[in-house]
């Protein structure tokens, strides 16, 4: 067969999908993947972000720690440089790469129980001393919680983790100012109790005393030497009632019950905040709304009253009306979050149909919803979309909701994104999870690997959203999460032997058709070309992108994979398939812009401005030739190309001009000694800052005047010309005034 | 931007002071003394930072400046000689929320409260510490105090004293976690309200040496930097002190000092001649003793019984128990 008729049956399996002739091989079955996954066939023996220890006890307590990293710390305080060392080092791998293998098949443990069975199975005779010890370095473990690997179930493990954790710091500072509050209340009705006539009375008075002394005391003389001469001060009956109120409810709220006091008669159950729908959390929270304003109107009386700022006819008629709608954000936040976890399965359950509704309402509820199919085709072909709006858009189309916190991560980076989300929880309105945990399909790639592929294919890029970051959505928003995100697509080196056996390094995007290429579900939309068959007009899927239509009518996409024994095949890709892939792009492109990257709107402005100033330097050019330019135009010529024109000195403040005959003082200098006050308090005056000014310079004599300027200690009254020619003495006072004008 | 309801009802309800919200008695130091200008000084920090007078108390020891509790219309407490510090950590310690404040003399603090000062010092414990240093004790009429300059003549040294005077400056930026140290003038109002504003709102144990003049015991003490600006040595610095440009023009002897350079705080405050005045030494990072110490300790008295409770069953032996096992 000749080349024409080769391309011409790749040409048809383009436009049509149907694999015609012999020259195009189903890639079901064939066990392929793409090119640049070929190196990541076994995970436990890479040292990569997974599993997490979910931090419980121990130093970190409430992180989440990557496996490699608790490692990495232990070799750094037990394996010393050199041989020794080295041998340590080599165990705690291998013990590393053990724990590895457990989690991946399944195994849900501790990390200090894992640690030990791992220990075990290294065991062996020819190194029998290694058992005890890494069993020995495992005791000095700092920390310990539950080993998560990547899979399915391990977001909701992650996330509920970092909300325990923000739920405890939350716990503690309520405690703290209920707490505080509750001996602040106690502490002002007990004071009421010692003053009232009850609190005085000798059985009163004998109960306060403890131990064998009472009979040494005589109660009845103490309760009327107590009584005698005190005024009536008993706590108004208003302020009682409503100081009790505000401790009762304080005591019995049931959003953080103290743990000490739990079970106990009289202590409400704590109540849960951890749902696995949306309705059951929406309906909780409505519901316990109106005691949660409670809790809040008691704070609130609770803080005025022990400040002493409570006034009856300023606060009354505020807190009679006071019910959930008079909430502030600032409130909330001291309260929990509830949690909802939605099962992978549930996502159009409808149960969680009113998704958007909860998140729109402002409501503190947090959403993790995991995503298991990405591309639309499967999407349309189950009838309806989850929450009413496709799976890779849910988190995009949260953002727009206004005031929702929104992380979007595929599993493989939820570790790196683990502060995002533990941010969330600090954040006072609702927040979504949104992550892909792949299809979990028989036969398809491992989690960690399907959902890295996902995320660099810009099938579901990470990206989050903080609504309180800032004002602009630069700060809001962030795309950085991604790998190369200026990029259409990542660009990772792919190095194999060709047939001559020489090494080869190629740059390789990674497309979304590579992403679909790991999905049996997609296979009918390649075809596999024997390499005898490769011709010119294949071409990379990522160059064929980037082609005109015209020039693109003449090529056929592929895209690069290896077998199961990693040998190089071409795999080219229908219209349809190409079709999904340019949508997906052009979703990329707009989150693009939502970061900054290549925003449209800025780059036309750029331009525009170019324009002009290209415009502007063409006009000078077509000035008048140099020497007849005007000498203030050619001044600038001259001024230094760089730097700023040195601006001159600030001048200084000039002293305001002062008649020498008036009197004055320098007031900012006076240093209120009152002496001059003491002399003449109607001609001598403070301003509002107590520092003397002359009020009145006929309220007095020009002695007064003289002689206040020599008694002031810092010397700033200067007493000017006499007023009165007639003043006794003058000639004398003037002489002595000399010193101070 | 919202707030909590609470905080929104404060807002509201806000009452606004004057300085005569903060004056009280009239004041019984002599004529010309300069505790006048401090007290003016602290005043109008009451009034700019609207402290609100139930929620501020002045400590103080005795001495001619430790009267100072009494002209404020505040909490204060005058206590006795040498103690100020130990009763204002415990005001402190009882209630975080007030804003403490000691003053305190040279003899009151150097003398026989310097062990109390040496240890409030490490403590860090959020309080403004004034130290009116005179030179004299004045309320006792004339006796050397432990900053009096060396040759002074007084009650108890008619020869003149024979030692160096102790440099209040150094002592306090020799002790461990010390934050803040500032030295002012009476003479300079305008820089005595910036230090010790500066002072007030530093978190931690704020110490400022006010050198003062005594006009009735030592009224020559100080002339020659009173009617010299030259030999005062203003410390200025990025976020340090305001100076206006008529103090400016008048005192022009600055030197830029960095307040978190210790060593060169300790060099300054070495100098007597001329005086330097600003802020030597200014560390927010050092940790108050109330950060440290029974953080969020708050005990109800639910908690207290049910706590004890816990401890007690650990050793009680109940009654049954001995019967069940005589029984067995």
């Amino acid at each position: 067969m000749d080349t024409v008729a080769r391309f011409d049956e790749q040409r048809l399996f383009f436009s049509t999908g149907r694999r015609h002739g012999e020259g195009l091989d189903a890639v079901d079955g064939l066990g392929l993947r793409p090119a640049l996954l070929a190196g990541y066939r076994d995970l436990a023996r890479l040292r990569y972000d997974y599993p997490v220890v979910l931090v419980g006890t121990g130093r970190d307590a409430g992180e989440v720690r990557a496996l490699s990293s608790v490692i990495d710390d232990v070799l750094r305080e037990v394996a010393p440089r050199g041989l020794e060392g080295e041998k340590l080092r080599k165990h705690v791998l291998r013990l590393e790469r053990e724990i590895r293998a457990l989690t991946a098949s399944g195994a849900r443990r501790t990390l200090a129980e894992l640690w030990g069975e791992a220990a075990q199975r290294l065991a062996s005779p020819r190194d029998p001393s290694a058992q005890e010890v890494l069993a020995g370095i495992g005791d000095k473990l700092d920390l310990d919680g539950w080993v998560a690997d990547c899979d399915a179930g391990m977001p909701a493990d992650v996330v509920t983790h970092l909300w325990q954790a923000a739920q405890k710091r939350k716990a503690k500072a309520f405690r703290r100012l209920v707490d505080r509050l509750v001996v602040r209340l106690s502490d002002i009705l007990r004071a009421a109790f010692i003053q009232s006539a009850v609190g005085r009375q000798p059985e009163t008075l004998r109960a306060t005393l403890g131990g064998s002394y009472k009979d040494a005391f005589d109660f009845g003389a103490m309760s009327k030497l107590l009584t005698r001469n005190v005024p009536h001060d008993e706590l108004p009956p208003a302020r009682r009632q409503r100081i009790e109120w505000a401790l009762q409810v304080l005591q019995t709220q049931p959003f953080y019950v103290d743990e000490h006091l739990a079970g106990r008669p009289g202590v409400p159950e704590q109540l849960a905040f951890r749902f696995t729908d949306c309705a059951s959390a929406a309906e909780a929270c409505r519901a316990r709304l109106p005691k949660l304003a409670e809790v809040v109107k008691a704070i609130a009386i609770a803080e005025l009253e022990a400040d002493g700022r409570y006034a009856d006819a300023k606060h009354d008629p505020f807190f009679a009306h006071f019910d959930e709608s008079a909430l502030t954000p600032e409130d909330v936040v001291l309260f929990p979050d509830y949690l909802v976890c939605i099962p992978a399965g549930e996502n159009d359950a409808p149960r969680n149909a009113g998704l958007m509704d909860i998140l729109s309402a402002g409501l503190p509820v947090k959403v993790l919803v995991e995503t298991t199919d990405l591309v639309e085709e499967a999407s349309a072909g189950a009838g309806h979309f989850p929450f009413g709006v496709r799976a890779a858009r849910l988190a995009n189309t949260a953002t727009g909701l206004g005031g929702v916190y929104v992380v979007q991560t595929a599993a493989s980076n939820l570790y790196a994104m683990r502060e995002r989300v533990a941010k969330a929880f600090a954040h006072h309105g609702a927040g979504l999870f949104s992550v892909y945990v792949g299809t979990g399909a028989e036969g398809a790639l491992p989690t960690y690997l399907a959902a890295a592929a996902a995320m660099e294919s810009r099938a579901f890029p990470a990206f989050a959203y903080d609504p309180h970051a800032g004002a602009t959505q630069a700060a809001r928003f962030a795309l950085e999460d991604n790998p190369q995100p200026e990029a259409d697509w990542p660009v990772e080196p792919l190095e194999y032997a060709d047939e001559a056996l020489q090494r080869v390094r190629q740059e390789m995007p990674f497309t979304i058709a590579d992403f679909m290429l790991c999905d049996r579900r997609y296979a009918s939309h390649f075809a596999r070309i024997p390499r005898e068959r490769w011709n010119d007009a294949m071409v990379p899927a990522d160059e064929w992108l980037a082609l005109d239509a015209k020039r693109a009518g003449d090529k056929v996409p592929y895209v690069l994979a290896v077998d199961g024994e990693d040998v190089l095949q071409r795999v080219i890709a229908d219209s349809r398939l190409m079709q999904t892939v340019v949508r997906y792009r052009t979703f990329w492109h707009r989150l693009q812009e939502q970061g900054g990257i290549h925003n449209s709107h800025a780059e036309i402005l750029l331009a525009r401005e170019k324009a002009k100033w290209e415009e502007a330097r063409a006009k000078e050019r077509e000035e008048p030739a140099p020497g007849s330019a005007p000498a203030a135009a050619a001044a600038p010529a001259t001024a230094p190309a760089a730097g700023k024109a040195a601006e001159p000195p600030a001048p200084e403040p000039a002293e305001p001009q002062r008649n020498p005959d008036e009197a004055w003082i320098e007031t900012s200098r006076c240093p209120s000694c009152n002496e001059c006050q003491n002399i003449n308090d109607r001609m001598f005056k403070y301003n509002e800052n107590k520092q003397a000014y002359i009020a009145d310079v006929n309220a007095g004599t020009y002695r007064q005047l003289v002689e206040a300027a020599e008694i002031c200690q810092v010397a700033i009254i200067h007493p000017g010309k006499p007023r009165n020619p007639n003043e006794p003495g003058l000639a004398e006072l003037v002489e002595r005034a000399k010193a101070f004008l | 931007m919202t707030m909590p309801v609470t905080q929104c009802l404060i807002k509201l309800h806000e009452a606004h002071h004057q300085l005569e919200d903060y004056q009280g008695g009239v004041p019984r130091w002599c004529s010309g003394c300069g505790d006048n200008a401090i007290l003016t000084a602290v005043q109008r920090l009451c009034r700019d930072e609207d402290l609100a007078p139930e929620r501020t108390v002045f400590v103080s020891g005795i001495g001619c400046s430790s009267r100072f509790p009494h002209y404020m219309k505040t909490y204060g407490f005058h206590g006795i000689h040498g103690r100020a510090f130990p009763i204002a950590q415990g005001v402190k310690m009882a209630r975080p929320d007030l804003a403490v404040f000691v003053n305190t003399g040279d003899g009151d603090c150097c003398s026989i409260g310097a062990a109390h000062w040496i240890h409030a010092i490490r403590y860090n414990m959020n309080l403004t510490v004034i130290l009116h240093d005179n030179q004299v004790y004045g309320l006792t009429k004339k006796q050397a105090s432990p900053t009096s300059p060396i040759g002074m003549k007084s009650n108890t040294t008619p020869r003149g004293s024979y030692l160096e005077a102790m440099n209040p400056l150094t002592v306090t930026l020799g002790v461990t976690n010390v934050s803040f140290v500032a030295q002012a003038v009476d003479w300079i109002p305008e820089l005595l309200y910036d230090i010790i504003r500066k002072a007030y709102l530093h978190r931690g144990f704020s110490f400022v040496r006010i050198i003062q003049r005594c006009p009735e015991w030592l009224p020559k003490q100080f002339e020659p930097w009173l009617h010299d600006p030259g030999k005062t040595l203003l410390l200025t610095h990025r976020d340090g002190l305001a100076i206006s440009p008529e103090l400016a023009r008048t005192y022009r002897n600055q030197i830029e000092h960095d307040p978190l350079d210790m060593n060169r705080a300790r060099e300054i405050a070495s100098a007597t001649d001329p005086i330097p005045v600003g802020i030597l030494y200014r560390n927010p990072s050092v940790p108050c003793y109330e950060d440290l110490h029974g953080v969020g300790e708050v005990r109800t008295a639910e908690q207290v019984r049910a706590g004890l409770e816990a401890e007690f069953d650990k050793v009680t032996v109940w009654p049954q128990d001995d019967g069940a096992r005589a029984a067995a």
